[in-house]
């Protein structure tokens, strides 16, 4: 009896302590909830630190945006601390679960293929109220890239090139004096790179297959788009789903597994390892983003001499424009309490000194025209071969859907490890594709309007000429 | 104290995990139940489509796609963990020297976290410099290395990596069972001039049948659940060849693939419809196996 009565008070006791520590949250929350907007002023008059969190999935700039953030939090006076979280691919996935959690970010690193949906799930607030009017002439305002229903979500930083990435020592080393412009030579260059480093160890070619999406995303995009196709199948001319296109780009790749001129393993091979194996020197060749030289000379300390080149097109002619991936950077938090700190930081990370930054160090591209004029060249290696050429261009945005059955990327992927009826697939492709774009149509109100004047080859040039 | 003031006592503790319970298990099987029969992707309004999501898994080949692969990879798992874990329970049941850290090494894996475990896995197993491939080549075994994640072998290394993680979990399980049965049976069977093996297989197996069906039970719901350690060494690759059940369903809430992966569309409402599945799958092997291995429950 007596120890269930000790048993009930300990119980007691311990579940008003609980209690008593979920009213202080409480209290703190509302507290903060009250004073949402004004918390940093509030913060710094007190001499508490107003508390924002930053989300980013980039790593390749990861320790540059450290040491700034550190930086904002020692310099500034409004008594704001950002704490900095640079997640991995799960990146998507864990924002999706902290805004289910309540325990979302403040401001949130948006790219041109998230900050759609970002937007459509309410996870962004718009930033017009805090924009000056210098701000708004200086970042280029862009439909569905920053802006959506006439409101403005993120300002543009950096851009985001797609280039064949090539080992010059391997090349030198095979006799090869330069990259491939066509998917031929590609497959042969491919080849002699292999007979060449194969008794090192080293491959002509890797793509990161563990996820063919990421695998595709970054290298049969950018030559169907160099091509005239659209990098993800779809079409804006007719506002439909064509794979065609990638017939070619398939087969050629499958060519150049079937050759034995693909590093053995890429079937489970991450970007991460990839690049640590060509930093080692291991791979002649792959496609990728303007992000690699960043990540060569911090992350994967490059013991090679490499260079970029523009990726090949299908038949050595250009006829459509290399994506140029950007428009956007950093987006607020709907759910922000503290929505004026997290806008200071903004600030902060927009400034001129940040952005020219980026640029020198070679981060990334300027998108912002006041910064190209004015920055140098990046300082770090092999980024000339990323800067904006006649090529480059921004794409439309295409369409998200949700088709019935295997994915485009994991379709394609299986055709290079099983063979099979391409054409069979990419009829396949078309027909279930189409059907899940008519499906968002009618049903979500997705936008899909045929643009017959549509030319992907006027889209280039923009940028450099 | 009389009966109702000990049920009260009895409610008051019981009332913390049925309200985590309610929240964290029966809320979002609720959820899942409700967007099992609605086309939602996350945002903007759920639509209702009936049995849609039902007949679309009807056609989904790559959901049975994954369903086999699930019943191989489960299959090779319990195979060969159940035997090899019984086997290390009898021999470390023994009085041998060492037992208690030959124990706690075999137990080691079912602490050290699956995704941890399968990043080692990984360094060993990859083809490409992997430290299994580098001693292959090193003393002449194989030429060029083994593909290990490759689609002829990967199944087999996910399997592999499973047992070395399963192993130490049941064998423990085991030991436990086996320090139940009395000593006093094996004297008396010694004495009527039975051998080791007479004694493991009239005795030992036996008096275990209650703890071999629980430990099998778990195993089964454990290995047609199980798809971390996959995900992180294939993702489900290549081409499918090691996509199972539950990497399937996680990959339709959560596409993989980085950045790209923001073109493809979450599927709540389909998911949760092969959710819903892949449980009655799951659920209706572990009753034909409780029903089938109803015997193991009674010593005779």
């Amino acid at each position: 009896m007596k120890k269930q009565l000790l048993l009930t008070s300990l119980s007691a006791v311990l579940a008003l302590g609980l209690a008593a520590c979920g009213n202080s949250n409480t209290a703190e929350n509302s507290g903060e909830a009250s004073n949402a907007g004004k918390a940093s002023d509030a913060g710094a008059a007190s001499g508490e630190k107003t508390k924002i969190t930053y989300w980013t999935g980039d790593r390749h700039d990861a320790e540059f945006v450290k040491e700034k953030v550190a930086e904002f939090n020692e310099t500034n006076t409004d008594g704001i601390e950002v704490e900095l979280v640079v997640k991995g691919d799960d990146f998507d996935t864990a924002l999706d679960l902290s805004f289910q959690t309540s325990d979302s970010p403040d401001v949130i690193r948006v790219k041109e293929n998230t900050i759609g949906t970002f937007y459509k799930k309410e996870y962004l607030a718009p930033i017009d109220e805090y924009l000056s009017d210098d701000m708004k002439a200086k970042f280029p305002e862009m439909t569905d890239l920053n802006t959506f229903d006439g409101k403005r979500y993120s300002l543009p930083n950096y851009g985001t090139t797609m280039r064949l990435i090539y080992n010059k020592d391997l090349f030198a080393k095979a006799g090869v004096t330069n990259p491939p412009a066509t998917l031929q030579e590609l497959v042969d260059t491919a080849k002699k790179l292999t007979a060449a480093g194969k008794a090192d160890g080293a491959y002509g070619f890797a793509q990161n297959f563990k996820s063919p999406t990421s695998a595709l995303g970054r290298s049969a995009r950018v030559i169907a788009e160099m091509s005239g196709f659209g990098g993800f199948g779809y079409d804006f001319k007719t506002a439909r789903f064509d794979f065609s296109g990638f017939k070619p780009i398939i087969e050629a790749f499958k060519q150049i597994k079937d050759d034995g001129s693909m590093l053995p393993g890429v079937e489970s091979l991450d970007i991460d390892p990839l690049r640590a194996q060509f930093a080692e020197g291991k791979i002649g060749m792959y496609l990728s983003y303007s992000s690699e030289p960043g990540v060569y000379s911090t992350q994967f300390p490059a013991k090679i001499d490499w260079a970029a080149a523009p990726a090949p097109t299908i038949d050595g002619k250009v006829k459509g424009a290399s994506g140029f991936l950007g428009g956007q950077w950093l987006a607020l938090s709907s759910k922000s309490k503290h929505k004026d700190a997290a806008w200071k930081f903004m600030e902060y990370m927009y400034s001129d000194q940040m952005l020219t930054s980026y640029q020198e160090k070679g981060f990334g591209i300027s998108m912002v025209p006041s910064i190209s004029a004015t920055a140098k060249t990046p300082e770090v290696n092999g980024i000339e071969g990323f800067l904006p050429n006649q090529y480059d261009g921004v794409w439309p945005v295409y369409p998200s859907v949700a088709p019935e059955g295997m994915k485009s990327d994991d379709a394609f992927f299986k055709y290079m490890l099983n063979g099979g009826d391409l054409d069979a697939t990419i009829s396949d492709l078309n027909k279930r594709y189409n059907a899940a774009l008519d499906d968002a149509i009618k049903n979500d109100g997705l936008k899909a309007e045929p643009d017959p004047s549509f030319d992907p080859a006027a889209l280039a040039g923009k940028f450099a000429k | 104290m009389n009966k109702s003031k000990n049920a009260a006592f009895a409610y008051s503790f019981l009332l913390p995990s049925a309200l985590l319970t309610l929240v964290l298990g029966i809320y979002p099987i609720a959820w899942a139940f409700r967007y099992m029969f609605y086309n939602y992707k996350g945002y903007g309004t759920a639509r209702f489509i009936g049995l849609d999501n039902f007949s679309r898994i009807l056609r989904d080949a790559e959901f049975w796609n994954s369903v086999v692969n699930t019943f191989v990879y489960a299959g090779g798992k319990l195979l060969l963990s159940i035997p090899l874990s019984l086997l290390l329970a009898a021999i470390l049941n023994r009085k041998i020297r060492g037992r208690q850290l030959l124990r706690a090494v075999f137990f080691m894996p079912t602490v050290i976290s699956t995704a941890v475990m399968a990043v080692v896995f990984f360094t060993i197993f990859n083809s490409y410099n992997g430290i299994l491939n580098q001693f292959l080549i090193k003393f002449n075994i194989s030429s060029s290395g083994i593909d290990w994640l490759g689609p002829k072998h990967a199944m087999l290394t996910v399997i592999l990596v499973a047992v070395w993680g399963a192993v130490g979990n049941y064998m423990l399980l085991f030991l436990a069972g086996l320090q139940n049965i009395p000593e006093d049976v094996y004297e008396s069977s010694s004495l009527d001039g039975a051998n080791k093996i007479q004694q493991f297989r009239f005795i030992t197996l036996p008096m275990l049948g209650p703890v071999l069906q629980m430990v099998i039970m778990l195993a089964i719901i454990n290995a047609l659940k199980g798809y971390e350690s996959i995900m992180v060494l294939t993702e489900g690759g290549p081409a499918g060849k090691t996509e199972v059940m539950f990497l399937y369903l996680y990959k339709l809430f959560f596409p993989v693939g980085g950045s790209a992966a923001s073109t493809q569309v979450q599927e709540f409402g389909y998911g949760s419809a092969v959710a819903f599945m892949s449980a009655v799958i799951v659920g209706m092997i572990s009753l034909i196996y409780f029903y089938a291995s109803r015997r193991m429950n009674r010593i005779d």
